[in-house]
């Protein structure tokens, strides 16, 4: 109940599952995947629980092509050569076990987040965008909360950070990754969950309005005909855009205005404004 | 799920919800009211294991895996720690902690949920389902007895099977007062021809029953069908309703993002070819001081199948074109410009531009004038063949969807012959169960010219489609 006090505090609507589920990684220290559709608020839960346990969150954004040097350390190359050439020059030849030390070492993401004297929140972002090689290469990290480095030896974590690890499905985890994770997947929020929010984030938003955005949110996120789906984000946008507006209400004209900040595909927007059915859920 | 002594299955499994929360014997009776299992064989040395938290989640993991999850000691034993830490009090927060740990994903989530109500089962539940299950047995007996008193024909009660009894208990009010009716009504004009009618109510009522049976049977399947998306990957598609089309466009496209995933992944692995890229190789050496420390290698090009497709729009065709035409599509390792041909007994050439929107492709098709007749295979091929400039090259697949039963069989065989030595290969995609070939002629003779895949459902159709463009 505190964590969920002190998320509620961050501004961050948490229900019950999210909260146990949080409080059940933490505490067994293991690393936490988060699936679910785009715009659910995955990174969200990071940036919330970094905040809620007062850590610092180191972020590592995965993508196509993403290796350990990104990742996780890199030689400072240029440093390397010009202490070869200063020890040729002065007759001191640098051993190699010097050239591989910690002075030239490059600190990335993970190795940051393991080497940090106080404990962080690692955020480990849309992993499935990575390849599978580099999702092998976390494991030692994940079961092990370790890292080797071939030149320089095991780096083993001065403090625990709790990693939360997201994904958008886009392909499959491995089993293997699966296996050492705690598991959450976010749904979209519901109506009253979304209506907090909405007055959480925006405080000067009239309650009628929000319940009238979050409704045709909803409406959106269940309707087949609308191929990319809200996201929060989105609804937030779409409630600030109608504040600026200064709209005292969603109605048709008001929605033909604003939609654009709901739904990025011109298909979709065509398809909703024609949609009787849903200009009607509005009113 | 109930064992022979009425228990049910969960209890019977060592665990119930008073177990399961329980951290004390004496919470524990308090609780589960002392029906379970265990609780009647306490004296026994292994229901007293089983009556220790550990024991009831142990029997609960074994549980877990007997439906096909995977468990593993060190995820039981962060269960049981993380257990003590959040006690084992609300029944909520319990089933959270477990499935965080013991669910690695949305569909194991759900065999977990279902899994865990059916072990855990709370007391008020249970009560009520008792209850329930009392109540719908006494209304059961009740007109079971009305079958007997109500239905007679001269005042002896009808003579049927105990099953076909149950039948006419489970009917609606309205039914069983239909039948009442025509029973009154026939016993009326029996009195003139008593042997003649005794027969013939018997017939007319053993009909409605079996009706009702039939009935009954469907809705049950329809419930079981109401539907989770995984069922709906492995129904019929011939057997789907309007209202599940659009829910299946929407997996179609979940199941192609997948496979193109799972392809942009391997090809990631496999992807670099061995030529060195020395551009690359040179630029990436200036940060080591002109060593060439990193080896860059050229990609390796990408070879999208171009595919000549022969989809069959005859009547019943149409909606197993329609799937699999929006599976191939959007799949990334299909060329843009492959070719699309409709056929039924005519043929015809579409431009890939004119199927861009699939959610148009009915239309398209009962206006293109080919829709709604009958299959002719090989007019079909002959057409494809002809085609100039030629469409079939040792560098195309030939993907026919069609359920291969066709007039002309010869004909049809002999060009689909010709078609396999003119394409690279040739891929038919049919709707109809493998195990129905073998009776059916067409299937059973132009298999053996090409590569023919039972696609009768979805889930079967995203396996061959993956088949084509990884084969």
């Amino acid at each position: 109940m505190q964590l969920k006090q002190r998320l509620g505090e961050e501004s961050y609507i948490a229900d019950d599952t999210l909260v146990t589920t949080l409080y059940v990684a933490v505490k067994l220290n293991r690393p936490l995947l988060i699936e679910g559709a785009a715009g659910v608020g995955k990174t969200e839960v990071a940036k919330a629980a970094a905040r809620a346990f007062g850590r610092e969150l180191v972020r590592l954004q995965c993508y196509e092509g993403l290796d350990e040097s990104k990742a996780l350390y890199e030689w400072n190359y240029q440093k390397q050569l010009l202490a070869i050439q200063m020890g040729s020059r002065e007759g001191d030849r640098q051993s190699m076990k010097d050239l591989f030390g910690e002075e030239y070492l490059l600190e990335r993401p993970l190795l940051k987040s393991i080497r940090s004297e106080t404990p962080v929140v690692l955020l480990i972002d849309e992993i499935d965008k990575a390849d599978a090689e580099f999702e092998a290469f976390l494991l030692e990290l994940l079961s092990e909360m370790q890292v080797t480095i071939p030149e320089y030896g095991v780096v083993r974590a001065r403090s625990l950070p709790f990693i939360v690890l997201t994904s958008n499905h886009t392909r499959p985890l491995s089993e293997a990754l699966r296996r050492r994770c705690a598991y959450l997947y976010l749904e979209y929020p519901d109506m009253e969950k979304e209506i907090a929010i909405l007055t959480s984030k925006l405080p000067g938003l009239d309650e009628a309005l929000a319940s009238q955005v979050a409704r045709a949110v909803a409406w959106l996120r269940h309707s087949e005909k609308v191929s990319k789906k809200p996201s929060v984000a989105e609804s937030l946008d779409w409630a600030s855009a109608l504040m600026a507006l200064g709209a005292q209400e969603l109605d048709d004209e008001s929605c033909a205005q604003t939609i654009g900040f709901a739904l990025k595909n011109n298909d979709d927007i065509r398809e909703m404004l024609s949609d009787e059915e849903f200009i009607r859920s509005l009113l | 799920m109930k064992n022979s002594s009425g228990a049910c299955c969960n209890r019977s499994a060592g665990g119930c919800a008073g177990c399961a929360d329980a951290g004390t014997d004496r919470r524990m009776e308090s609780n589960c009211g002392g029906h379970c299992h265990h609780h009647r064989d306490s004296a026994r040395p292994d229901s007293q294991i089983k009556q220790t938290p550990v024991g009831k989640l142990s029997g609960f993991v074994g549980f877990l895996r007997a439906q096909g999850l995977s468990v593993g000691i060190g995820e039981t034993e962060d269960a049981l720690q993380a257990l003590n830490l959040v006690g084992f009090e609300d029944r909520e927060t319990v089933k959270a902690v477990l499935r965080t740990l013991f669910a690695g994903s949305k569909a194991e989530q759900a065999v977990f949920d279902r899994c865990f109500d059916l072990y855990f089962v709370s007391e008020a539940a249970f009560q009520a389902n008792q209850a329930a299950m009392a109540q719908a047995q006494q209304e059961l007996e009740a007109r079971r007895r009305e079958l007997e008193e109500r239905l007679s024909v001269q005042g002896k009660p009808i003579d049927i099977r105990d099953d076909l009894k149950d039948v006419y208990a489970r009917m609606p009010q309205s039914e069983r007062d239909r039948l009442k009716d025509v029973m009154d009504d026939l016993s009326e004009r029996m009195k003139h021809a008593p042997k003649l009618y005794e027969g013939f109510i018997r017939s007319v009522f053993m009909k409605s029953l079996l009706e009702q049976q039939m009935l009954l049977e469907d809705a049950a399947e329809g419930a079981a069908q109401a539907d989770s998306d995984a069922d709906l990957m492995f129904r019929n598609i011939s057997g789907f309703r309007d209202a599940d089309l659009p829910r299946a466009h929407a997996l179609i496209n979940q199941v192609t993002r997948r496979i193109n995933g799972e392809i942009v992944a391997r090809r990631k692995r496999t992807g670099r070819s061995m030529a060195l890229d020395f551009r690359r190789t040179i630029r990436a050496g200036l940060s080591t001081g002109g060593a060439l420390c990193r080896l860059r290698h050229k990609p390796r090009h990408s070879h999208r199948k171009h595919i000549v497709m022969l989809c069959d729009v005859s009547a019943s065709m149409l909606q197993f074109s329609e799937f699999a035409l929006r599976f191939i599509k959007s799949l990334s390792e299909v060329s843009d410009h492959s070719e699309i041909f409709l056929f039924s007994e005519q043929t015809q050439r579409v431009s890939p531009f004119a199927l861009q929107n699939m959610d148009l492709f009915g239309d398209y098709v009962r206006s293109s004038g080919v829709w709604g007749r009958g299959t002719n295979v090989g007019r079909a091929l002959d057409a494809v063949l002809s085609a100039a400039p030629p469409v079939l090259t040792p560098n195309t697949v030939l993907l026919v969807l069609s359920d291969a039963k066709t007039v002309g069989l010869d004909r049809a065989e002999v060009s689909l012959i010709r078609a396999s030595k003119a394409a690279g290969s040739v891929i038919w995609m049919n709707p109809i169960p493998e195990a129905k070939w073998q009776y059916l002629k067409g299937p059973a003779r132009l298999r053996r010219h090409c590569s023919m895949v039972p696609c009768g459902t979805l889930e079967e159709l995203a396996r061959a489609c993956q088949r084509l463009i990884s084969g």
